[in-house]
Formats: C-alpha cells, structure tokens, sequence
C-alpha cells in the first residue's frame, strides 16, 4: 500500500506539466503523497506528555493527544472521536498504572483495532517500564479513588521519563523496522538535550528542597519526589473526590503551623478550594501545569520543567 | 426467561465476587473483571411497563464477569437478579464473546448482548440518568432489547467516526401476541442494521447520530377470532412481563442523536448531556383485518428528549420528556393510546461509584392503563464494587 504510494510519488515527480488537467492531478497527487509518502507511525497518546515525547522521538509520526493538560485523565469519554482515532493508530501510548481504566478498554473494544491490543504489539504503558511510586498491596474504595499499580502521573520524573522514552523508541522500532535509525537518531538527540537539562533544573530547584506544600490529588507526586518538596496535605479528602469544607477547614488548621509554602493545583484541577484555602490561611495558590499545553508556557516537555520549576520559585 | 430458585449459583457468584483478586489492575483469564450493581428503590406509584413496582422494591442487581479469553476473544457474562411477585429470577442478560483480533476495523460478537440499536439501547441500566427508560424503549424493547444473536460490526477508518454493523437475533421476547398458540414463529426473528456517525466541536463538544432499522419477522399481530374476549395485556403475557416488547410490528426505523459538553472537555466538575430517540414501529396490523377495522394510524410511535447536567462533582440533575403514541389491538379493532411522561431528577454522587437518586415524574395517558394524570416519586440507590468497567459515551 505505502509502496504503491511512493511508486506514484516518484512517478508523480517526473510528469511534465503541461495542461490544467495534468496539473491538478499532480496536486491532487501531491496532497495524497504529503499524506502517504512517509508511511510514518500514527500515534495515539493518552495524555499531552506523551504525545510530546512522541513527538521527540519521532518527529514525522502523526500523533494525536486524546486529552489535553486542562482534561483530567481519569475521566474522559470514550468518545467517537478517540474511537475514530485509535481505529487508525499503529501505536497507543498511555501512562498506564490502571490511570486510563475507565475509559481505554472500552476504546479498544470499540476501535476493533488489532494492532494496538497488546503491550507486544502496538500498545505501551510508561509504567510498565519504571518502577512506580505508592504501588499498594491491596486497595478498597473506602480509600478513595487509589491505583494498586501505584501513581501513574510519571512524567514530571526526569530520569523516570528517560527510561520511558527509551523504551517507546524501542517500541517505534519494533513496529517499524524500517525507521529504526531516524528513531535512534532522535532518541539520542533528545537524551543528550534531556540529560544536560536535568543538572540545570536541579540547580534552579535547589532552593525548594525540603519545602512544604498543600496540594490537589497526588498528581505532581513525582516532581515532588525529584525536587524534594514535601506534600503535608491533600486537597481532596480522599484520592478522586472534590474538596469538602470540613476537610478544607482541617488543612486550615494544618496551616497554621506556618510551614506551608504554597498550595498546588494542576492545570485541570478546580481552584476554589485551593483559593478559599489560599485566602484563609494567606498562602500564595500555585496553579501548575499538568502537562505540555497546561499553560501558554508549557509547549513541549523541556518548557514544561522550565514553567513548573519557575513557578514554583516565584512563591519563595 | 428462566426463573432459577437456585441459591446455589447465586452463592457461587457471591463468592467468585469475593475473590482476593477483585482489585488486581489487569482483567485475565485468571484474573477476571468482577463487579455487582446493587440497585434499590422506593416509589410512590405504579409506572406503566416499568421495571420499577410501587413501594420498596429492588432493581436490577447485577454480577458482571468479563475477561480477555485468549488472543483472539473477550467474554463477558452479566447475571441479573431481579424480584418479581414475590419471586427472585436470575436471569442472563449478556453471556457473549467478541473477536478482539479481525482485521481492517470489523468484529463479530456472539451469544446473548445487547442490541446495539438506538443510543440507550447498549447501555446498561445502571449507568441511566433516570430510575426507568423512557416508555418508547419500555414500549417497543421491552426496555432494553437484548438476546440471543450475532453482530457484525465495522468500524471505518476515517477520522469522522463511522460504523456499521448488522444483527441477526432470536427474537422471543420481541414475538407478537399469540393467544392461540397457533402460530408458527420465525426462529431467527429479528435482523437489525445500524449506523453512527460522530465527532468533536472543539475541545468542549462531542457528538454523536445514529439511525437503526429493525425488522421484525414476528411483530406483525394476528387478528383475535371472532367472538373473543379482550384480554387485559398483562395477563396475557401473566410472569414474563418484564422484558418482552408490549407494542410490536414488522418494522422499526429509529433515529437517535447525543451530545455532550463541558467546559475544555474536563468532565470531572461540569457536564451537560442532550440525547433523544426517535422509533417508528409499523406493519403490524393483522392482514386479514376487515378495513374498516383499520387503525386510525398504521403505526405505533415515541420518542424522547433528556438533558442532564452534572454541575459540581456530586450533584447532578436531569429532565426528560418522552412520550408515545400507539395503537392496541382490542378484539378486532384497535383503540388508540397515548402516554406523555415528564421527569425531573435530582442525584448525589457521593463518588464516581454511588449515586442516590430522587425523581418526579408525571404521567398523562389517555387509554394508557387507565393512567389519566398521575404524579409519581421515586427514591433509588445505585451502587457498584468491584471491578468497574469502562462506560461508553
């Protein structure tokens, strides 16, 4: 199929232009060719992040981000659209850790889709490929809404990522063979641009260590981790459910202990708790972006560290 | 519809439920998705053909089991139990398989499922914004059709969402009346084609349309002889009442249509839905009728509109109108019926998993059950644990 194309493509290139018909033939051909030509991966990420570290991997690959940083990733439609979408995809990539379960199965269910069924083919998950954080040995509802798998939201790790992206050029590999040196080439690139920015984020955070913070869910659990901030308290009462005013009005209390430097919220998170929480107990309200597109800053993975890291200096 | 006393397989499931592996993340062979739906209510009064009686009274429960069986299959099996008179019924409402594994977008899924006509049709009841369907669904599905059959389904390859896909089913309970016991019934009774199309607008809008056929070799009523006596309907069809369709014909067209929003597409604190459903069932009038016993119209018809707005992450309110227009065969002639249902609802979500619902709903009907303005309210619960399985839009 792909061949076909390129056969035309090249055929395409050596007509010689000379009626009006020919003419809008060859553009036609050339709009076909511009789709086709490349025969590049089509990529499904769950989430922005992902769809950003695609695209540093694979730079010519059509990837589509079935959410967006302002979306929480735990409640998403299976909606037509993304069931178009991953009807088309080569390859899925998500976070995994249960994050997806209420709605990635039905999609796949639904997608009737091959390709991207198994984590031997076209499906990946970026906690399959490190070790994640608060995995629990056994889980109840009474808890809240928790992952036995740990937490999912990975990607504000930069040596966890690292890992990951490694692994997803492996996977672009396996999947196309025939592409396999552009996705080590790009790979590469992005490691050593990603590993000089690591010393260089750690150098600009190192006045938040040991810094402690209220924030909302655990979802910068990992960039807390890597930076050394402490969250003391959890907007939520319990993992999934909305603030409550007589929780809120414990976390008060909690502040007064006058130790707290911000309370963090993600770029899909709702601020009234965290603002009447902010204003009560006179703490500055850090809204954070969950991920590559959570504000205007954030536009790829690297602007992504550089905004969080210096929004939460700008609190000091 | 098989009434099992059978405490045994009920205790199996029970206990199959309560499996140490109920929470373990991925669904396998050893390792299946298991989860119930407890369901309970009160209601204030009678609904026409409603699941729900008037008291205390308990809906559905489900016990679902579902699983990757190998490479090529995934299975699932919902039990439901349900009271009726008195009785307990266990009844199977799915217990399919679909390929996981065809290529180029088609599947086939066998065994007992739900119909994939319509929009609320493949949904289950739990996941329903009010305590019944609208009547049209209670009306001509018997308020959700499913059964014993086989689909192919094909999903295209575009970014515009399509799919197609063709049924063929049993069709028991969507069989016409049969007093006589005479008649001889088609034992593949039921072909359906579907279609939905969808999409986005935007970041904050998501849309979806649908248009099914259903044909019904069985739906087409037989006249009553000569001399008959009226039956009421629902001693006619005595203990099966729950899901057999009341109102039948030899063709059904449907048109449906949702769509929902909410602010940056973030579902989690706001969203609205609109959906509504259109069903004209017609060719049901008995062949041999006298002509001037006709109906005054040749078809039975309902439809509905919902919106439901879920406006901070625990509450959530809904209206519906819904109403239908049908034609009951009375001896040799038919009379003409009409119910109109307005509903408003009101839930509380204490998490994603419990909701406690309180509805209103006012039934107008005219030759309807002997339903003339009645004001009906309901209280009901819907809790599930276990596994929970990924909902469709």
């Amino acid at each position: 199929m792909f061949s076909l194309f390129n056969t035309l493509c090249l055929w395409g290139l050596t007509v010689r232009i000379n009626s009006n018909f020919v003419k809008a033939a060859a553009a036609a051909l050339s709009i076909a060719c511009s789709g086709f030509a490349h025969a590049e991966l089509n990529v499904f990420a769950c989430e922005p992040e992902y769809a950003a570290l695609a695209k540093e991997l694979a730079p010519n690959a059509n990837i589509y981000s079935a959410t967006t940083a302002l979306q929480d990733p735990h409640q998403v439609q299976a909606r037509p659209s993304l069931i178009a979408k991953m009807r088309q995809a080569d390859l899925v990539v998500c976070a995994g850790a249960d994050l997806e379960i209420g709605w990635l199965p039905m999609l796949q269910m639904k997608s009737a889709n091959a390709k991207v069924r198994s984590t031997d083919q076209g499906l990946f998950f970026a906690a399959d490929q490190i070790d994640t954080l608060d995995k629990l040995a056994s889980v109840d509802r009474s808890m809240g809404d928790v992952h036995a798998q740990g937490n999912p939201h990975i990607h504000f790790d930069p040596n966890r990522l690292l890992t990951v992206a490694n692994a997803l050029s492996a996977k672009m590999s396996q999947l196309h063979p025939s592409e396999a040196a552009n996705y080590q080439k790009a790979l590469a690139d992005f490691s050593s641009r990603w590993q000089a920015a690591i010393p260089r984020w750690e150098e600009q955070a190192k006045a938040l260590k040991g810094k402690k913070v209220i924030a909302y869910h655990t979802s910068f659990r990992y960039l807390f981790n890597w930076l050394g901030i402490e969250q003391v308290a959890d907007l939520e009462p319990k993992p999934g459910l909305a603030p409550t005013s007589g929780h809120l009005a414990s976390l008060l209390s909690r502040a007064e202990q006058k130790d707290i430097l911000a309370v963090v919220v993600a770029s899909y998170q709702d601020e009234r708790g965290a603002n009447w929480l902010g204003e009560k107990a006179n703490l500055p309200v850090v809204m954070l972006p969950m991920s590559v597109g959570g504000n205007d800053a954030s536009q790829d993975l690297f602007s992504l560290y550089d905004s969080a890291i210096s929004l939460l200096n700008g609190v000091k | 519809m098989t009434v099992l006393n059978n405490r045994i397989s009920l205790v199996a499931l029970a206990c199959a439920f309560a499996s140490p592996t109920l929470f373990a993340a991925d669904s396998s062979l050893t390792n299946p998705a298991i989860s119930a739906v407890l369901n309970g209510y009160y209601q204030t009064a009678e609904r026409p053909l409603a699941e729900t009686a008037e008291g205390f009274g308990l809906g559905e429960t489900e016990l679902a089991m579902s699983a990757n069986i190998d490479d090529m299959f995934y299975g699932k099996v919902t039990a439901v139990v349900e009271m009726h008179d008195g009785e307990t019924e266990l009844n199977l409402e799915e217990a399919f398989i679909q390929t996981m594994a065809m290529p180029a977008g088609f599947s086939i899924r066998g065994g007992r499922f739900l119909s994939d006509i319509g929009y609320l049709n493949n949904q289950h009841l739990h996941t329903d914004s009010f305590t019944d369907r609208p009547i049209a669904y209670r009306a001509f599905f018997g308020g959700h059709y499913f059964d014993d059959g086989v689909r192919l389904n094909f999903v295209a390859p575009t970014d515009l969402y399509w799919t197609i896909g063709a049924e063929a089913f049993k069709g028991d309970s969507m069989r016409a009346a049969d007093e006589h016991g005479e008649r001889e019934f088609k034992n593949v009774g039921v072909y359906t084609f579907y279609t939905k199309i969808g999409g986005d607008i935007g970041d904050n809008s998501s849309w979806q349309a649908g248009l099914s056929y259903l044909r019904n070799e069985n739906g087409q009523v037989t006249a009553h002889e000569e001399g008959d006596e009226h039956e009421d309907e629902a001693a006619e069809e005595g203990h099966d009442h729950s899901h057999a369709a009341s109102y039948t014909g030899k063709n059904t067209y449907g048109a449906d249509f949702v769509y929902k929003w909410a602010p940056n597409g973030n579902y989690k604190y706001q969203n609205l839905t609109l959906s509504g459903e259109y069903y004209r069932v017609t060719d049901f009038v008995p062949s041999d009728l006298h002509p001037e016993d006709a109906p005054s119209k040749d078809y039975h018809q309902g439809w509905y509109l919902s919106s439901v707005y879920q406006f901070t992450p625990s509450w959530s309110a809904g209206v519906r109108y819904g109403e239908v227009d049908t034609q009951e065969l009375h001896g040799d002639h038919f009379h003409g019926q009409k119910l109109k249902e307005s509903e408003v609802s009101l839930a509380w979500h204490s998490s994603h998993f419990s909701t406690v619902r309180f509805q209103y709903t006012n039934q107008k009907g005219t030759n309807f059950d002997g339903i003339e303005d009645d004001n009906v309210f309901t209280i009901q619960y819907i809790m599930s644990l276990g596994a929970h399985g990924a909902h469709q839009f």
